[in-house]
């Protein structure tokens, strides 16, 4: 290699840089600035603040301006990302819904949470916030478990839960691109692992299609193999019609 | 905005992609360079509120972050780049998410050929190079001759070509 070469090829390291966002909080943190949208809010409540001058306004206010704050705090936790301060308010909201979940729709609800999960982790990988990555995936697994013990229990597994189980499988393919190693997948093994025993056992007593009967027979052998991964993706191509 | 804060944040925003670079090559953690930053930023800072004059604030910048490397690896040792907290979100220890952004194999080499060098050959390089400083300047931040600071270039691009063909 000449030294012109060498020169062009250590020049090329002018693409490390740091993330925008630190470069801009960093700076704030030193000079002691809020962040411009925290200060705005905290402009509009001293705005808001000027009418406790007039007194008989402040019996209903106190509790109003309460009220204002927890309705604040609730939707700048929506946000949030597992390892930030506002994640835990973000649960418990989660939490909240669940109780208006009827059982029949737990299984996808909570499918649907380990995609909220999956979700976060991929906002973190792309964000490169390397901090957060071990609490999105304890929470992706947690979340994981509790569906798979939904499903066990379910007495019905009907196309949104596939559905909802393919996007995971979809979803964690992509997370795993941005180089994220999610660890054990033996929580989402046992979810699709509950889902194709029921398919298969639902489906052998359908009109299939010859495909679909190829792919029902496919599936039978992936999953006395043990590859439930597999099993599932042939099992989510067969639609039947009453389904 | 008062003079310090105004004098620091335009030092702080022509030199802040500058001094992060030049600690991430040698840490090789996005993490730890985002620290190892913050820190010589910080330290800078406190000079300004102090009422120091700093007459070079780049080559002063360029010394704390060197001292602030070589505080973090006595402590820290070279083994311990990455913690074991992000070991589970890493496909590999030494291609962490920031080194997958750079997408480019020749550029890894590159960097981390550089990264076997000797401390101050990598310092020129990246000083001369990367940040464009002159001579006179280098010179400066390492309290050293012009002539001895040429020298060292040129034995730091040979060293750095050893190293790229092993």
């Amino acid at each position: 290699m000449t030294e012109a070469e060498l020169i062009k090829k250590i020049q090329g390291l002018r693409e490390i840089k740091p993330k925008k966002e630190w470069v801009f909080l960093t700076k704030s943190q030193i000079l002691g600035e809020a962040p411009s949208s925290i200060s705005n809010i905290g402009h509009r409540m001293s705005n808001m603040s000027n009418i406790l001058f007039f007194p008989k306004y402040k019996v209903v206010l106190a509790p109003v301006l309460a009220i204002f704050a927890l309705i604040g705090v609730l939707a700048l936790s929506q946000n949030s990302l597992p390892g930030d301060i506002l994640y835990s308010v973000k649960k418990l909201t989660e939490k909240g819904q669940a109780v208006f979940v009827s059982d029949t729709n737990k299984s996808k609800y909570q499918l649907e949470q380990a995609n909220k999960r999956l979700e976060d982790l991929n906002k973190i990988a792309e964000q490169n916030q390397v901090k957060k990555l071990a609490p999105a995936i304890d929470e992706f697994q947690k979340s994981l478990a509790q569906a798979t013990k939904n499903l066990k229990e379910t007495s019905k597994i009907d196309k949104e839960i596939i559905d909802q189980a393919k996007k995971i499988v979809e979803n964690k393919e992509k997370v795993e691109k941005l180089g994220v190693v999610i660890g054990e997948s033996e929580e989402l093994e046992n979810a699709l692992k509950e889902i194709v025993e029921y398919q298969i056992k639902y489906l052998e007593n359908r009109t299939l299609t010859e495909e679909q009967s190829k792919l029902l027979s496919e599936a039978k052998t992936n999953f006395e193999a043990g590859d439930f991964s597999k099993a599932f993706e042939k099992i989510s191509q067969i639609q039947p019609n009453n389904q | 905005m008062e003079k310090p804060e105004k004098n620091f944040s335009k030092i702080y925003d022509q030199y802040v992609e500058k001094i992060y670079r030049f600690v991430y090559i040698k840490v090789s953690s996005q993490e730890i360079a985002e620290d190892l930053t913050s820190e010589a930023f910080v330290r800078t800072w406190e000079s300004f509120k102090n009422g120091e004059t700093i007459e070079n604030p780049r080559a002063f910048l360029y010394r704390v972050a060197r001292n602030l490397i070589v505080d973090f690896y006595r402590e820290k040792g070279r083994s311990q780049v990455i913690s074991d907290e992000y070991i589970k979100g890493i496909v590999d220890p030494r291609t962490n998410l920031e080194q997958k952004a750079l997408q480019n194999a020749d550029l890894e080499r590159i960097r981390q050929a550089l990264g076997n060098i000797k401390d101050e050959y990598q310092d020129v390089i990246v000083w001369h190079y990367l940040d464009d400083l002159k001579v006179p300047e280098i010179a400066q931040i390492l309290d050293k001759s012009e002539d001895a600071v040429r020298v060292t270039l040129h034995r730091a691009l040979n060293a750095l070509k050893e190293e790229v063909k092993v």
